[in-house]
């Protein structure tokens, strides 16, 4: 693979890094829908 | 299977919540299975090298980008014509991985087209209309975060959505109508001119990507569940 391993791994890291900040930012999302139910549900115990 | 049932969005909320993990699963499997045919079994290209291993990243990616593209603007109609809220937020839960997949099509073709036809990028058809795809997802995801009523952002991306339609017939048969510099299909129903280990290793990779799509617009729309529903009782009654 040597003359070409730095456009075949550019390829395959790149798709790989984009799956993965995909995932990540999943988790993100629904972390923060989950901590604006929580904080919206604070706010009505207060009230 | 009752599909009116399914198509309340608590209902489908846990129902997405018990599938997803599933379908992350299968894609795991089998992506470690097309990566070892594509990587380890498939053999050496006779005339492009080891360069050609791009392909099967690259046109499932490609598949990945305009069949997302359909189910969204699928979606997109059914959310127009009957004006159900899961609809569209399963359009609006498309779009990213559409858009991710249509990124990752790009990227990876440009850097086969580098060692192949020595440039990273040219005003080809095919590459210039798979780039409109990409700009038809970012149109969407902007459009339908733009208003402060999610039901009218809803509405006018599943519009744009819908227009956008038209771009998958010119990628498609780009490649027939002008003279492309991108070659044609390898793959079509009627057979193929490649390896069977090659076949394979695309086959079980965009099998691989079909799986992951599906769990990932899955866990998303789960997420734009909660946040639009945030107010009624059964999110306010989930646990904590």
């Amino acid at each position: 693979m040597r003359p070409h391993e730095f456009y075949v791994w550019m390829s395959y890291g790149m798709a790989a890094l984009a799956l993965l900040a995909e995932i990540v930012a999943l988790r993100v999302r629904r972390r923060q829908s989950l901590r604006r139910i929580e904080e919206e549900r604070e706010l009505e115990a207060q009230d | 299977m009752n599909w009116f049932y399914l198509s309340s969005p608590s209902t489908f909320y846990r129902a997405a919540g018990h599938l997803a993990p599933w379908f992350f699963a299968l894609a795991a499997l089998l992506g470690a299975a097309g990566l070892y045919t594509g990587l380890v079994v498939a053999p050496t290209d006779a005339q492009q090298g080891e360069v050609y291993r791009i392909i099967f990243i690259h046109v499932p990616a490609s598949w990945m980008s305009m069949f997302l593209y359909f189910v969204m603007a699928c979606y997109a109609a059914v959310a127009l014509t009957f004006r159900t809220r899961l609809a569209a937020m399963m359009a609006r839960a498309l779009a990213p991985t559409g858009a991710m997949f249509t990124f990752v099509a790009l990227w990876t073709g440009a850097f086969w087209g580098r060692p192949t036809w020595g440039t990273y990028w040219v005003w080809d058809a095919r590459i210039t209309s798979e780039l409109v795809l990409l700009f038809l997802y970012f149109g969407f995801i902007a459009l339908a975060n733009a208003f402060e009523d999610p039901r009218r952002g809803d509405r006018a991306a599943a519009l744009l959505a819908l227009i956008g339609v038209v771009n998958l017939p010119i990628i498609y048969f780009s490649v027939l109508w002008w003279n492309t510099l991108h070659q044609g299909s390898s793959v079509s129903f009627k057979g193929t001119s490649m390896h069977i280990a090659m076949l394979w290793g695309m086959l079980l990779m965009a099998l691989s990507f079909w799986m992951y799509s599906i769990g990932t617009t899955l866990t998303r729309v789960r997420a734009i569940i909660l946040e639009r529903e945030r107010r009624t009782h059964w999110v306010r009654g989930l646990p904590r």
